[in-house]
């Protein structure tokens, strides 16, 4: 009998272990987020290095979460237009969103020292607007670490922010670039 | 010659107005970013005390504490220290939170404030006033609970 229970026992340790194991989920708090906007006016940035992450080895899935009030601008005035209700209304979208996944997982080796070019595909949530997104990332093995560097382009209304006049129609590019990079 | 007299005096009155107008733009473009650590504490935590009453009813916490120009509340935040970081911008982070606690106050000093990080080792009792940006939630797709983000963070004291 108490063989019985200590055999169950170990069956169940075991099990638990190897579930552990099977979600091959690795974390990251250290992220860089960049977005930078050009127009004939002016150059805009802003920073951002407080995004959450997550990456599965195992199923090649890559989410993000964004706090979007951490982005910071050179200029106050800058980053109180940006979160304010008529832009990206950071009080009521506080946090952006991507949920994808790594579509040419063949091609990651993460037992193996180098750099792969991944294809990302995925959700992007902003501003309480979801689109599908495809574009190409970077990760870097290096023994235990892994980066994740990546670049492209974002059409602002297609995520419902829009200026139709103003300054910021003109001193705001309609395409921004967002560059992000991830360290897990 | 009376006509005159009035002329000169709207002609100095417009230029005035202009002055005023040129400078009021002048330093709405320069206006400088609030400085967290000088400006008034909106509220004083437990760390554990906010972190639950984001995980009780997130919305209502983001009403209350987010503001809508991103000039949101200021918070001092008392709590033990679980975690000691440096994220990709050097900034020192500590993250405050109980054994208990589901999810903590993840507090980004500002690089100004040049804290050294050997000063701190986890287990100790600090209190942190920052700038908050994000609630504490828990991620279906991270599968794992958001800390609470507190930003631009100054040392409020540390126990011996």
């Amino acid at each position: 009998m108490k063989n019985k229970i200590l055999t169950l026992a170990l069956i169940f340790t075991v099990g638990l272990t190897a579930f552990a194991q099977s979600t091959g989920k690795i974390k990251t708090q250290k992220t860089h987020f960049k977005f930078y906007s050009h127009t004939a006016v002016e150059d805009i940035e802003a920073n951002n290095y407080k995004a959450i992450g997550a990456l599965d080895k195992t199923t090649g899935d890559v989410i993000f979460s964004v706090p979007m009030q951490s982005f910071e601008f050179e200029k106050a005035k800058m980053q109180q237009h940006y979160n304010s209700p008529k832009f990206l209304d950071t009080k009521k979208y506080p946090k952006s969103k991507f949920v994808g996944r790594i579509t040419n997982l063949n091609e990651v080796n993460f037992n193996k020292d180098g750099e792969y070019q991944a294809m990302v595909e995925g959700k992007m949530t902003i501003h309480g607007k979801t689109q599908n997104i495809k574009e190409n990332a970077t990760l870097s093995v290096n023994g235990n670490n892994i980066q994740l560097k990546t670049k492209f382009n974002l059409k602002l209304a297609d995520y419902g922010i829009a200026f139709k006049n103003g300054k910021p129609s003109t001193n705001i590019a309609k395409v921004i670039e967002i560059s992000a990079v991830a360290e897990y | 010659m009376f006509k005159n007299k009035i002329f000169k005096r709207i002609l100095i009155l417009i230029g005035v107005i202009i002055l005023i107008a040129l400078g009021s733009v002048f330093y709405m473009f320069n206006m400088p970013h609030r400085n967290v650590s000088e400006a008034k504490t909106d509220y004083q935590f437990q760390a554990s005390a906010l972190v639950n009453e984001y995980l009780k009813d997130q919305d209502y916490a983001n009403k209350k504490y987010l503001d809508e120009e991103g000039d949101s509340k200021i918070i001092e935040v008392s709590g033990t220290i679980a975690t000691i970081d440096k994220d990709f911008n050097d900034q020192l982070v500590i993250l405050l939170k109980n054994k208990e606690d589901k999810a903590g106050v993840s507090c980004t000093f500002s690089l100004d404030q040049k804290i050294d990080a050997g000063q701190f080792k986890t287990g100790d009792k600090i209190s942190v006033k920052g700038v908050i940006r994000s609630g504490a939630a828990y991620d279906d797709d991270l599968e794992m609970y958001e800390n609470v983000i507190l930003e631009e963070c100054s040392l409020i004291n540390t126990r011996p």
